[in-house]
């Protein structure tokens, strides 16, 4: 089976009109396309550098506030400036974009523009029949293409059940941190505010982050994580979204190789987030990471559901976020109590994730730099 | 329990309280005789009006009863219009043409014939400028206010003084461009395009007094409306530091207007905010503490549920949230030891009105909900009590194929809002499919108002002309209890707040939104043009559009890095007094208004980020 299509859907900057994309991207979806969503209210530079590091086919651009001729142009000269002019663009903006507009943005390199009116199958039908040629390898040698298309590379093989040169995790040269815990707990926001540490504390080291977000039965994914993230839109982070393709424990059939690959690609560390997990889910065999982090927070139910809860006994640290609710307190020394069952030397850290700043969130950036290597 | 909790209690109760006055009219007499006493009286004082015709008709329609227990249903439950829990209306008269003399009751309003009662607000009509006026009595103030920004300061302060050049009064409604909106200054890298596109540019104080430049700011017969809701408080600051340039400090109490400054819809729904949504929170409270302490004309927050309805909520849900909103407001005041009756008359509202059968009483049950909870809970006086109410017609039922169709959309909607009572509206233009509205489409969406208002009959004799019906009453109960129980669940997941942070209303008004959507590509939601009597092509029309030219949008760049450059030793210091205020979690609008004197909006928004965060978007 062919792998699926990966398309990057974005709204431009100082433009907050999400209710056509969202609308769209389940229609994608729907249709078997993997979308890695961008978000509302982004540069043109977000934009490319995701494209890229995704190694998308093509960009899918929704503008509703005005100077799309601009925009949708200045996507397309920055990717050919950086190598990927491989990488399409299209785009549409209910009537806001005139016939007009439409053929100065196709003169300047833009594929399509869908007017008010198409039908979200025809939007589908076209993204599935322009943008699923297979890739070919990059020529260029820009090192981020490259790391990008073999990643490509390593899930197309995997979902094909093939043998890829599968790298060994031994000659890894980056720290490896994994974060899981279930749905909802804050795992993306945790890792974007430790981002920002990372970038803060260091003025050159580079992060990876590879992210997993789950496949729809029969259906495509919404690879979401980059939405919500503000201080990973930066070029010292490569970050990777991945569908997990039928797997089931929170990873994708690629994971491993992707893993092994980023960590010996010149990064000071990989984060790599698990989807959002349930009580047996042990995502992290085989010392695929060097450093687990179980992220909860404090409604996980009464306390005999933490009995259940298997990554209490091996997570290196637990933290437990949004602890601004209510049953923080009680949660945070029932935690406490779970884990002096497992006699090993395990971290508890009590977070607010969304808060700027966060005291809890420095001490877990602490806890991961101090055991650096 | 938040106050939500509470007021769900306080409708309910009040429901109650209705029931145990319609026995105590069935079973006590000296009740009986009262409330049949006051029915008789104001019956009795009802003047009358005279149709064109000649046909004589009561300014005023009540239900046919006598029975004591119904008249005390009818008093208690709905209200007189004008009176608690003011579903009727929440002024006497609304828009009813002046009465002659000769025909003067004492029901009827002798000193401000134009229909408006107690307290100066009446109806406003938006109505384009047209040289043919209708020959209506003079009112004091006109009810236009036309929403209007574009390019560079100048060139909307051009379009203002184009707008309002005949009118007495100038009421101006400003709109921003991107950058504005998202508190980003001219220069910052990749805005470059979006400089002055769907609004005006503004970044510093001084766009801000060429903005409003020629017009009186302090004047009674002026206002200014800002539609601007991240960087409210800095952008609101700017305004009183241009006034002050302009007419000195003393002109700081006489400033009218609104701002929108809409913290929670832009999270549940408009996605154009800046910092944490507790942080923006804590900036709009301070301004509004300040604001309605020292400028008691202006209206600090338009709580809106029109972008909320417009990203695809149900109508239910657009009216539970922006009251729950409006309610959070009034809570966190509270909290903070503003009290009640300087805040609550300064809220006011803003609804989007469809074509869903709902909105036959959305507005009604929204302004008895609002009654009885800021009466019962809040403890707010009369005025605080009123919900004031802009609605717009809907943008987003209007669509681009046989687009000709819309003007008979919006003029059904147009119906639906003065049904409801709306105390001022805004009609959408049948081209907004394609574009800022032309001058032709808008003409055409005004005067919808006043064939509906002036040449028609229904809504110009007669007080409740359609109030009560049947089937608005069935509407009444299942929209008041499907608003009721959307309280009860963001109740349950902490209040309004808590369950905006689990976004719990964005959620919900996305799934509401792709079932509308799915609804059009499945037909069952009929659309006519779209998925029923189809005819083929009616593509868009070629319109001229309205964009900013390179030159200006530099421009415009060059004037704020001038800026910048002659204030950078007083915005350095400014910046750090601020950012010190904010840190000690003081009120920061004092140091705000300081700021914006010597700094641009994206230095300010820049400095405030460093302190507070960023806004994490949701998806």
């Amino acid at each position: 089976m062919a792998s699926p299509i990966r398309i990057l859907t974005a709204v431009p900057i100082c433009d907050g009109h999400d209710s056509a994309i969202n609308t769209i991207n389940l229609e994608f979806i729907r249709h078997g396309i993997e979308v890695v969503y961008l978000g509302f209210h982004r540069y043109v530079s977000d934009i490319v550098r995701a494209a890229i590091q995704e190694d998308v086919a093509a960009i899918g651009i929704s503008s509703y506030n005005g100077g799309h001729i601009d925009f949708f142009a200045d996507v397309v000269s920055q990717l050919k400036k950086k190598g990927a002019n491989d990488i399409a663009v299209f785009g549409g903006g209910g009537g806001t974009i005139t016939h007009g507009d439409a053929r100065q943005m196709k003169c300047k390199g833009v594929d399509e523009i869908f007017f008010a009116g198409t039908s979200l199958t025809e939007m589908a039908e076209y993204v599935k029949k322009h943008y699923g040629k297979k890739k070919k390898r990059r020529m260029k040698s820009i090192p981020e293409l490259v790391l990008a298309r073999k990643l490509t590379e390593l899930e197309e093989a995997a979902g094909k059940k093939a043998k890829h040169r599968t790298s060994n995790i031994e000659h890894s040269t980056s720290k490896v941190i994994g974060f899981t815990g279930p749905g909802g707990a804050g795992k993306t926001t945790l890792i974007d505010e430790l981002v920002l540490r990372f970038l803060q504390r260091d003025s050159k080291a580079r992060i990876a982050i590879l992210s997993h977000d789950p496949s729809v039965i029969g259906e495509g994914a919404l690879l979401g994580d980059r939405a919500t993230m503000i201080n990973s839109q930066d070029d010292r982070v490569f970050m990777r979204s991945m569908a997990t393709r039928g797997q089931a424990g929170g990873l994708s059939p690629a994971t491993e190789s992707c893993l092994a690959l980023l960590a010996r690609s010149g990064f000071a560390h990989v984060i790599i987030e698990t989807v959002g997990t349930g009580q047996e889910a042990l995502p992290f065999r085989n010392k695929l990471v060097d450093q687990t982090v179980l992220v909860m927070n404090p409604d996980y139910g009464a306390r005999l559901q933490l009995q259940k809860i298997v990554m209490l006994d091996v997570a290196d640290v637990v933290v437990v976020n949004k602890t601004d609710l209510e049953r923080a307190k009680a949660a945070l020394s029932e935690i406490e109590q779970r884990l002096t069952q497992n006699k090993r030397k395990q971290e508890i850290v009590a977070t607010v994730a969304k808060r700027h700043r966060d005291p809890g969130v420095d001490e877990l950036f602490e806890l991961i730099m101090k055991e650096s290597t | 329990m938040s106050k939500l909790g509470a007021v769900v209690e306080a409708v309910e109760k009040h429901g109650q309280f209705v029931l145990d006055q319609v026995k105590r009219a069935r079973t006590d007499e000296n009740f009986s005789r009262q409330v049949t006493e006051r029915w008789n009286k104001v019956k009795g004082e009802i003047p009358i009006s005279r149709a064109p015709t000649g046909l004589p008709l009561p300014r005023l329609a009540l239900p046919e009863i006598d029975e004591p227990g119904e008249i005390a249903r009818y008093l208690f439950g709905e209200g007189l219009p004008g009176e608690f829990p003011y579903l009727n209306g929440a002024y006497r008269e609304m828009y009813l043409e002046p009465l002659r003399e000769i025909e003067t009751g004492s029901y009827g309003n002798k000193k401000s014939p134009n229909g408006d009662s107690h307290n100066g607000v009446r109806a406003r009509v938006s109505r384009a400028k047209t040289p043919e006026r209708p020959t209506r009595p003079p009112l004091q103030e006109e009810p236009t206010r036309l929403f209007s920004g574009l390019m560079l300061a100048e060139d909307t302060n051009k379009r203002f003084h184009f707008l309002s050049a005949h009118q007495r009064s100038k009421r101006l409604s400003t709109a921003f461009d991107g950058p504005t909106l998202y508190g980003i200054d001219s220069d910052a890298e990749g805005v470059f395009g979006k400089i002055g596109e769907g609004g005006v540019a503004v970044d510093t104080v001084e766009d801000m007094v060429r903005l409003y430049d020629g017009f009186e700011l302090g004047a009674p017969n002026f206002s200014a409306s800002m539609t601007i809701s991240g960087p409210a408080p800095i952008i609101m600051a700017m305004y009183i530091a241009a006034a002050k340039r302009r007419f000195g400090a003393k002109v700081v109490p006489n400033l009218r207007g609104t701002i929108q400054a809409d913290i929670f819809k832009e999270v549940q729904a408009q996605n154009e905010t800046i910092f944490p949504t507790e942080a923006s929170l804590r900036f709009l409270c301070d301004m509004i503490e300040w604001t309605t302490a020292n400028m008691p004309r202006w209206y600090p927050v338009s709580i809106s549920g029109y972008h909320i309805g417009e990203a695809g909520s149900t109508p239910v849900q657009q009216a539970a949230y922006t009251l729950s909103n409006g309610f959070a407001y009034a809570e966190m005041l509270s909290a903070r030891g503003v009290p009640v009756d300087q805040f609550a008359p300064r809220l006011s509202f803003f609804l989007d009105c469809g074509l869903d059968v709902e909105y036959i009483a959305l507005s009604r049950v929204s302004r008895k909900i609002w009654a009885i909870g800021m009466r019962d809970v809040f403890g707010a006086n009369a005025r605080g009590q009123m919900f004031k109410l802009h609605t717009q017609t809907s943008g987003r039922s209007l669509i681009a194929a046989e687009f000709k169709n819309n003007l008979t959309r919006t003029a059904a909607e147009l119906m639906l809002a003065y049904m409801n009572g709306t105390n001022s509206c805004h009609s959408n233009s049948a081209d907004e499919p394609f574009t800022t509205p032309s001058e032709e489409w808008i003409r055409l969406a005004a005067h919808g108002q006043a064939i509906l208002l002036e040449e028609s009959g229904i809504f110009r004799h007669t007080m409740n002309m359609l109030s009560g019906s049947p089937g608005m009453k069935a509407v009444e109960r299942a929209v008041e209890k499907a608003i009721l129980d959307e309280f009860r669940e963001i109740e349950s997941l902490g209040g309004v707040l808590a369950a905006v942070e689990n976004r719990y209303q964005r959620s919900q008004i996305q799934t509401a939104a792709h079932r509308y959507e799915q609804q059009i590509y499945d037909g069952t939601r009929p659309i006519v043009g779209l998925n029923r009597y189809r005819n083929g092509a009616d593509g868009m029309p070629e319109i001229e559009l309205v964009r900013t030219p390179r030159a200006k949008q530099k421009l415009q760049i060059e004037r704020l890095k001038k800026f910048k450059k002659r204030n950078a030793g007083k915005s350095k210091c400014a910046l750090d007094e601020l950012g010190a205020v904010v840190d000690r979690g003081e009120n920061c609008f004092p140091a705000l208004l300081e700021a914006a004197e010597v700094c641009s909006l994206g230095q300010i928004t820049g400095r405030l980020q460093e302190i507070v965060g960023r806004f994490r978007p949701m998806v």
